[in-house]
Parts: C-alpha cells; sequence; structure tokens
C-alpha cells in the first residue's frame, strides 16, 4: 500500500479516495478532492496558485532546504519483513519528524520577524512625516521669544551699568 | 496571481459553458506536453506534417506553442503578434511543474527552484520550404 501525493496541492491521497487520470500520453495524475481537479482541468499553474504547497515551497513561506527533509523518499524495492529493523524505523520516524517539526516552527518564527522589523521602520516614518499633528510647529516659540528678550534687556542693563 | 480571466459574461458563447470547454473530449494540450513537443525531432515532425484534408488549412501552418493549426501563412503571422501568443511564450519560459516537484513540495527532498528554458516564436521561413 502506497499513500501517493497528490499533483496539485501535495497532500496525501489515501488507498480509494481522490481520482487519478490518466491523459492521452500515459501520463497519471491523481488528485486528492474535486477541488484540485477542477484547478487541474483549468490548466492552472500549481506554482502560481496561493494555496498549494508547491506555491509556499517556491515563494519561501517554508522551509525548502533541509536534511531533515530526505529521509521520506518513494522506494521502489521492497524490503523484507524484520521485527528490530522495524521497530527502529517506527522509532526513528518519531524522532525525525520531531526534528522537522522544530525546524519549520523556527523558520517560520525567524520569517516573521522580518514583518516586525518592517512594521517599526513604517511606524517611525510615519511619526516623522505626521509630527504635526503631534506636536504644533510653534508650540513653545512664545515662551522662546520672550527668554530670549529677557536675556536681551538684562544685557543692555549690564551695558548701561559700565557706562 | 488570484485574478480571473474571464472579463464579463455577456454576447460571447465561448464563456458561457464553462464546464464544458473542460471536458476531456475537448481537452487542449498541456505546458509539459508542448515543452516535449518543442525538442527539436518533434518539432520538425510538427512543422512539417502531411496534407490532411481533416484539419485547419490542411495541417500545413501550425503554431508550435501555442498547439493551433492555421488556415494559411498570413494568419499564423498574424497570431504571432497577439498578446495570447505571447502570454504562452512566457509560460513556456519556466520549466514544466512535474508529479516530483509536488512531492518535493509535499516533504520528500529539498527544493529545487525550476530552471529557465529559452522559447522563441518558431522561424516562419523555414516553414515556407
Amino acid at each position: 500500500m502506497r499513500i501517493e501525493k497528490c499533483y496539485f496541492c501535495s497532500g496525501p491521497v489515501y488507498p480509494g479516495h481522490g481520482v487519478m487520470f490518466v491523459r492521452n500520453d500515459c501520463k497519471s495524475f491523481r488528485f486528492c478532492r474535486s477541488k484540485c481537479h477542477k484547478n487541474f482541468k483549468k490548466k492552472r499553474n500549481p506554482r502560481k496558485t496561493r494555496w498549494t504547497k508547491a506555491f509556499r515551497k517556491a515563494s519561501g513561506k517554508e522551509l525548502t532546504v533541509d536534511n531533515a527533509l530526505e529521509f521520506e523518499k518513494r522506494r521502489n524495492i521492497p524490503v523484507k519483513y524484520n521485527r528490530n529493523l522495524w521497530d527502529k524505523t517506527v522509532e526513528a520516524m518519531k524522532r525525525v519528524e520531531e526534528i522537522k517539526q522544530k525546524r519549520q516552527a523556527r523558520f517560520i518564527m525567524n520569517r516573521l520577524k522580518k514583518g516586525k522589523q518592517l512594521e517599526k521602520e513604517e511606524a517611525i516614518t510615519e511619526v516623522k512625516k505626521n509630527i504635526h499633528l503631534i506636536k504644533a510647529p510653534h508650540a513653545g516659540k512664545a515662551k522662546q521669544l520672550e527668554a530670549k528678550m529677557v536675556q536681551k534687556l538684562q544685557e543692555d542693563v549690564d551695558m548701561g551699568d559700565d557706562n | 496571481m488570484g485574478k480571473s480571466k474571464q472579463v464579463g459574461n455577456h454576447k460571447s458563447d465561448k464563456k458561457k459553458h464553462i464546464s464544458k470547454t473542460w471536458k476531456t473530449k475537448r481537452r487542449t494540450k498541456d505546458l509539459d506536453q508542448i515543452h516535449s513537443d518543442m525538442k527539436p525531432d518533434t518539432a520538425t515532425k510538427l512543422l512539417n506534417q502531411e496534407v490532411d484534408y481533416d484539419v485547419t488549412g490542411c495541417a500545413q501552418h501550425y503554431c508550435l506553442h501555442c498547439a493551433r493549426y492555421f488556415t494559411d501563412m498570413r494568419s499564423l503571422k498574424e497570431h504571432f503578434k497577439t498578446k495570447g501568443h505571447k502570454k504562452r511564450l512566457k509560460l513556456l519560459r519556466e520549466e514544466p511543474y512535474t508529479q516530483a516537484e509536488a512531492e518535493r513540495a509535499a516533504g520528500m527532498g529539498s527544493y529545487i527552484a525550476p530552471k529557465k528554458v529559452e522559447v522563441k516564436t518558431q522561424n516562419v521561413e523555414e516553414d515556407m520550404d
């Protein structure tokens, strides 16, 4: 028994589920549900369709290059049953999955950090542009002028004293 | 990206029965089929077909990239200037999507970026011979 992958969305296709389309040049396409089949019939490109795995990988939304992704493979040679090997494989699968999950989560968190930084920069520029809304352009100018006048008067008085 | 190609649904009969245009009976060639057609030996075979009275223009004027027959040389040349043809060339410039890529996207191996393919409109003078 083999769990195939959907041609369009890369989701799992379990036996007895989905549709297989065989084109007149013998190439077969498996689809997990009618949604994927319909989109294929419309000749949509999975790389350009936002909800597919292919899009998410192609546009860097998900972890794309990693050693943890190299374990799952299409193996065409059947292996004779061996209890020891079986146990070890199941153990390894769990471990690999755990590592993969962790790495994917970390990748996404790192990706989102960029957005936060951009948001901050944007906020700063917005404040700089609209500073007149926060602080009136002539706020405190009267007080400054007054201080200046007082200083000048003081100087004049001092000069008068000297004479 | 998600923008629909359909502009208006009045008058044009072509757009009225969308589900019928998707029937396998009316299926047109996929991009990956055209990519395999573009290989030199198949391309020469397709461009120099024998006279077939059942096909438009006796199968003498074929656009390789749009997988379409035209009645005469003039309409074929006109077609090369159209937006549809140019768009098709643009789509063909990327390596076709495969089941292997779908599997890689599902976590069976690392992502490999699609290669660029150089595509040019077929040479018309060559067809005249």
